[in-house]
């Protein structure tokens, strides 16, 4: 991550916040103590992911740094400290070198592998063609404005290079993946107060959202995303389209 | 249970299992680990291909029934405590996540969200959700001139709603008002926060709904199964045994009948033998060997995308459109419920994790209303997405990343979700075929599925207006935010059953009627899907279906004229302890 990235500010007081261990609002949750209580296969499972992460096998290491400033964009971590933040790259490079499928691939779409490929590649052709300089070098608000355009599925730049695979649909698969990766993390469930594996104890408080006796209430505080960021938004009305994106089971 | 040689808080965590030779599902229920009963020479009477809802309950009934039967599965054999965890991406290896291409207007999403791969299939990672079908299902043709009518009518089924809800069992409240009304052997579960808002939102407007169930869920503990805990991780697999899944509730019995399973082993084609017979199948083992495994009678229960895959990879001389395709109507009229989720932000905590998925809905809306613009209708149910699940749900209603996509995740235990369940009918173009590129081949070589869906102008009416009525629900509910994401959920059809051999694969017991002594018996042989979750449906078929066999056994071997008679409920069949137990009857 570079240095040069502005700070979460106070919303009340203009004031820089302090990079934290823990962002969110339950700065006394650490799911992590509880492991004696779930059983021995989720506790290994759990725990590997607070193990260093393995050396790359799918990226090269040119792919890797273009990859690694897309997924500071997806899900930026400038509020952690270094120390604290989780990896995401290493957990997407496993996947696609292990060719762990989602168990479909839409017919407009080539094999992850190669979306992936193709994605590095267009990435730096828009960034030179509007920028003339590549992806990594350029400031966080342009790389966002040009991750904003492969979101909305009209790529500002390298038109021919991206029109090979539906952008839409890779953007999904981007973000996707990066959630995958950060949401698995004890870390992560620590940030949104989720009370984590729960076999063989259970949850007993099912009502009106009470905590166990080991979770906490929250501890709510203001902020607003760095000024030179453009990803602080939501866009209601794109949940409209069927299957645009990856899908998990619910019912 | 070993929680008391633990040094660990509560007795617990579990430590690893003792490395006995014992096969565990769930932490109480022990079995010995199965192993292999017949000779690939042998002839057994039947082979089931494919372990899932139905194949568990077929497994069981026939070797009860005293008959040599081995299913084939392609996933493993899952010993439940050394397999499962209470984690959300560790429970990918649950899906069928081989390769399948997709495309239409519609593309339906699978892998995690649509079908199970190990013994137990869809039963494994279901939410559970057992609400029965109704009465209108049956003659939707008859009733609305759209989709199909079933060969089959509510009574006919109505004998096997009510066992296999005592087999698996099913909680719920004693008066179930929907549909023909009934009531449920097991007490209904407590409300977790979702639930809650779900009562809220509808008794604000007026509209009915059921609190604690149907589920197949264990409120109260049975024999070697204990009670629900509440820890929400339905989908990711029951750890705790409280959840019906095939695997714990037919599968055992089934092995002490008799029965063989064999897993990890992937059936290729079903070999037709020269006076039009199916003789057995093809497989690939574990270690990739190719076998062929002679039977009297094939039963495939592969569901919805295997199946008609199956079946068109079988393709052979005599039946050069894939077997049983006479009608042309194999890998057809494929089906899946619209499955929006629509997410409303409260200003108090909710906690969604809480409490299984599945436990409140409302089937005020299902049958078909002459002031709406559209046929048939639509459930609204509880879900309970998971963080990850959650973050690429903000993804699609929100369009978010970034730093908005951080925003809305640390504010998860504010959201609650519901899931609309609409019936999507039965349509040509939605289609099962095989995939053709030099790339789409599975491990063994076999050309995977292509699936195409499109929605209809049925479809989408009834889609907009069952999404706007349950965000109306969330906002009744006291959300202050409500969004949506379009989905689908649940697959059913594309080798549907019917009353005449030239618009349907089967008959209404699931017998080919090009093949004689080849049935299938799955989510795939539905004509239409209503707007109920399938599984208890799919189950209570399979049930009938063994029936039939067992009455029709030595007729089917001997090639005589088909039956249509109904064979006539055997009620000793169930697994033991579970017959007559406590269900209210409403007559
Ligand atoms: C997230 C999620 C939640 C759900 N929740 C609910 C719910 O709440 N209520 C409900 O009713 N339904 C629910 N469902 C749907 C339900 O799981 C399925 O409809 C049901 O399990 C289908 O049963 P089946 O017997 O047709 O097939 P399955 O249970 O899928 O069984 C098919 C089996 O066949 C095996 N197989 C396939 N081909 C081969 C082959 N060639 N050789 C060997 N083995 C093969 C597969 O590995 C699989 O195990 C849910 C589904 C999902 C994805
Ligand atoms: S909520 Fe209940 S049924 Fe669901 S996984 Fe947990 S214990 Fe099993």
């Amino acid at each position: 991550m570079s240095e040069n990235k502005s700070p979460l500010t106070d919303p009340r007081t203009g004031e820089a916040l302090p990079q934290r261990v823990q962002p969110g609002y339950y700065p006394k949750w650490r799911v992590m103590r509880e492991y004696r209580y779930w059983d021995a296969a989720t506790r290994d499972v759990v725990t590997q992911r607070l193990e260093a992460p393995k050396p790359l096998r799918f990226f090269t290491a040119e792919e890797a740094g273009v990859m690694e400033a897309v997924l500071d964009r997806i899900l930026p971590q400038d509020d952690r400290l270094p120390a604290q933040r989780i990896p995401l790259l290493p957990v997407l490079d496993t996947r696609l070198a292990t060719n762990k499928l989602e168990g479909y691939r839409y017919e407009d779409m080539p094999p992850d592998q190669e979306a992936y490929r193709l994605a590095v590649r267009a990435l730096d052709a828009m960034a030179q063609e509007i920028y003339g300089a590549p992806f990594i070098s350029l400031t966080v608000t342009s790389q966002e404005l040009l991750l904003k355009s492969l979101s909305e599925g009209h790529p500002a730049g390298a038109k021919e290079l991206w029109s090979t695979l539906n952008v839409k649909r890779f953007w999904t698969l981007l973000v996707s993946d990066a959630c995958a990766a950060y949401y698995a993390h004890p870390w992560a469930w620590d940030e949104i107060g989720f009370g984590g594996p729960a076999y063989p104890r259970g949850y007993m408080r099912l009502e009106a959202g009470r905590p166990e006796p080991w979770e906490f209430n929250e501890e709510r505080y203001g902020w607003t995303a760095p000024a030179d960021s453009i990803s602080d938004y939501a866009d209601p009305e794109s949940g409209h389209t069927a299957s645009a994106h990856g899908q998990a089971g619910t019912h | 249970m070993n929680w008391p040689h633990s040094k660990s808080p509560l007795g617990g965590a579990f430590e690893e299992p003792e490395h006995d030779g014992m096969h565990r599902l769930g932490p109480m229920q022990r079995i010995s680990i199965p192993r292999r009963r017949f000779r690939d020479e042998d002839v057994v009477d039947y082979v089931i291909v494919g372990v899932g809802s139905a194949g568990g309950v077929l497994l069981q009934r026939l070797a009860r029934a005293g008959f040599d039967v081995v299913g084939f599965e392609a996933g493993p054999f899952w010993d439940t405590e050394r397999d499962w965890v209470s984690d959300e991406a560790g429970s990918h290896n649950l899906y069928w996540n081989d390769l399948r291409i997709i495309g239409g207007k519609d593309p339906l999403a699978l892998g995690s969200n649509n079908s199970g791969k190990g013994v137990g299939g869809g039963s494994v990672h279901w939410a559970a959700f057992t609400p029965r079908f109704h009465p209108s299902d049956f003659e939707v043709y008859t009733r609305d001139g759209v989709g199909a009518d079933w060969p089959i009518d509510y009574e006919d089924i109505e004998p096997y709603y009510e066992l296999l809800e005592q087999e698996m069992p099913v909680a719920g409240p004693a008066w179930y008002p929907w549909g023909k009304p009934h009531g449920h052997p097991y007490a209904p579960h407590p409300m977790g926060a979702v639930g809650d808002a779900l009562i809220t939102g509808c008794t604000r407007l007026g509209i009915g709904v059921s609190a604690g169930g149907p589920v197949a869920i264990l409120s109260a503990s049975r024999g070697d199964r204990p009670h629900c805990i509440y820890r929400g991780f339905c989908i990711q697999a029951c750890k705790v045994g409280a959840k019906a899944s095939t695997l714990i509730t037919h599968v055992p019995d089934a092995l002490k009948h008799g029965a063989e399973i064999r897993d990890t082993s992937m059936v290729s084609r079903i070999e037709i033998g020269k006076d039009g017979r199916a003789t057995g199948v093809h497989y690939f083992d574990a270690e990739g060997r190719e076998h062929f495994q002679r039977a009297r009678c094939v039963i495939v229960s592969g569901y919805a995308i295997e199946t008609p895959r199956l079946l068109l990879n079988s393709a052979c001389p005599g039946h050069e459109r894939g077997l049983a395709n006479s009608s042309g109507t194999l890998g057809k009229y494929l089906m899946a419920q619209a499955g929006n989720v629509i997410l409303g932000r409260f200003e108090e905590l909710i906690r969604m994790y809480k409490a299984p998925p599945a436990h409140a809905l409302t089937e005020e809306f299902y049958e078909t209303d002459p002031t709406r613009d559209f046929a048939r209708g639509f459930a609204i149910q509880t879900v309970g997405p998971l963080p990850i699940a959650f973050a690429k749900q903000m993804m699609a209603a929100k369009g978010q990343w970034g730093w908005g996509l951080r925003r809305s995740m640390m504010d998860y235990n504010h959201w609650a979700a519901f899931g609309l369940l609409g019936e999507i009918l039965p349509w040509a173009d939605n289609t099962v075929e095989l995939a053709t590129g030099a790339n789409e081949k599975d491990r063994f070589g076999l050309p995977v599925a292509r699936v195409s869906f499109n929605l209809h102008e049925n479809d989408k009416r009834l889609i907009e207006f069952g999404k706007n009525k349950t965000m109306d629900v969330m906002r009744a509910a006291g959300a202050v935010e409500v969004v949506q994401e379009q989905r689908f959920a649940h697959l059913v059809g594309a080798a549907r059953m019917g009353k005449s051999p030239h618009d349907s694969v089967c008959d209404k017991f699931g017998r080919t009627w090009d093949v004689d002594n080849l049935f299938v018996m799955d989510g795939s042989v539905m004509p239409t899907q209503g707007s109920a979750n399938p599984g208890l449906t799919i189950q209570s078929l399979a049930a009938r279906t063994a029936d039939y066999l067992i009455s029709n056994h030595s007729a089917i071997q001997s090639g005589a004229k088909r039956s249509l008679e109904e064979p006539g409920i055997r009620k000793t069949l169930s697994p033991p302890g579970t017959f007559r137990s406590g269900i209210p009857h409403l007559r």
